[in-house]
């Protein structure tokens, strides 16, 4: 079955094994002529369950049995990734929310709850905010700002739209009984960025991907959030981002 | 020895940084200061550790033992991650 996608400005063209992919993407449903063209086969998914389970045994967990049309969607997905950088764009793990034209995404290790700190923006805000993805968003960086993307790809609870919006800052969680955010400089930022990027396995790619992290370093602002699970936490960090926001535009 | 291919050298501001490209077995970074930058640079293309540090030494106004330990050190480490084509 083949289909074609607006993703992150991009038409892509995805030749898939099983139907779920276009289920999964169809709301990125595009038409036009392909600027890439996806084909995924067999080898490609066996490859994702070896990640897969890869992953599983670093976190110490039992290996958990996808079904093949689950991994093929991972390895269409890991296909655009490859190649986004090429268009000044990267996939950067966590969970991106807008709020009043700005988007912000919160980065951190699986598990540390990027996903929960939304919600608790969501609560919060309520209807002032709308989740761009909870998962793999996709950012392009071009021109000394950033965008941030709506994608298919958008975690196990389907949460984002398909919308762009201007990416203001980029917030690092780690949990903490207390809640405290501050502002961290660009050099500290970089590293914590290269843990959450999508590395591609093309060396050009790769360096792509550094400069790149190098332009959004300069293109958004960059916190450390220490935070609990209380509603206060999201007051905090977004007086803070937003407040430093508009104090910079002034 | 030299640099792999898919190992990817880049420096940021005072820090350097060597990032493995997707899929290699070292899945990690390796952070350090200008010195390892200069050392990185070196190893980009086929050298050796006295060539290394020889080169080192036009930089920096250091004792040639200290400059030479740092070298060891970081070429230990490459190594250690499967970084270095000998």
């Amino acid at each position: 079955m083949t289909q074609t996608y607006l993703i992150a400005e991009r038409l892509v063209e995805i030749t898939s094994l099983f139907p779920a992919v276009h289920e999964h993407c169809r709301e990125y449903r595009a038409e036009g002529e392909p600027e890439l063209i996806v084909r995924t086969t067999p080898e490609d998914i066996e490859r994702e369950r070896e990640i897969s389970l890869r992953e599983d045994a670093i976190e110490n967990r039992p290996g958990r049995d996808y079904p093949d049309s689950y991994l093929e969607t991972l390895a269409v997905y890991r296909h655009i990734a490859e190649r986004m950088p090429a268009w000044d764009t990267l996939l950067i793990h966590g969970s991106a929310l807008a709020l009043d034209g700005a988007a912000y995404l919160f980065a951190a290790p699986s598990g540390t709850g990027k996903s929960t700190h939304a919600r608790l923006w969501r609560e919060y805000l309520g209807d002032r905010v709308t989740m761009v993805n909870d998962d793999k968003p996709l950012v392009r960086i071009r021109g000394g700002g950033a965008v941030i993307f709506g994608t298919p790809w958008n975690g196990k609870h389907r949460l984002g739209e398909n919308i762009a919006v201007p990416l203001r800052a980029v917030c690092f969680i780690e949990r903490a009984q207390e809640n405290r955010i501050r502002p961290v400089t660009a050099a500290a930022a970089y590293p914590e960025l290269l843990r959450q990027v999508y590395r591609p396995a093309d060396a050009a790619m790769m360096a792509g991907t550094l400069r790149l992290l190098d332009a959004l370093c300069a293109a958004a602002s960059f916190w450390r959030l220490e935070c609990n699970m209380d509603i206060e936490a999201a007051r905090i960090a977004c007086e803070a981002m937003k407040g430093q926001a508009n104090e910079t535009q002034e | 020895m030299k640099l792999k291919s898919e190992f990817i050298a880049h420096r940021t501001g005072d820090e350097s940084f060597l990032v493995p490209a997707g899929g290699s077995a070292f899945s990690g970074v390796v952070k350090g200061n200008a010195v390892l930058g200069e050392i990185l640079a070196r190893l980009q293309t086929d050298t050796t550790p006295e060539a290394i540090v020889k080169g080192l030494l036009e930089i920096y106004d250091a004792d040639e033992a200290v400059i030479a330990r740092d070298v060891d050190r970081a070429l230990g480490e490459l190594r250690r991650i499967g970084a270095l084509d000998e």
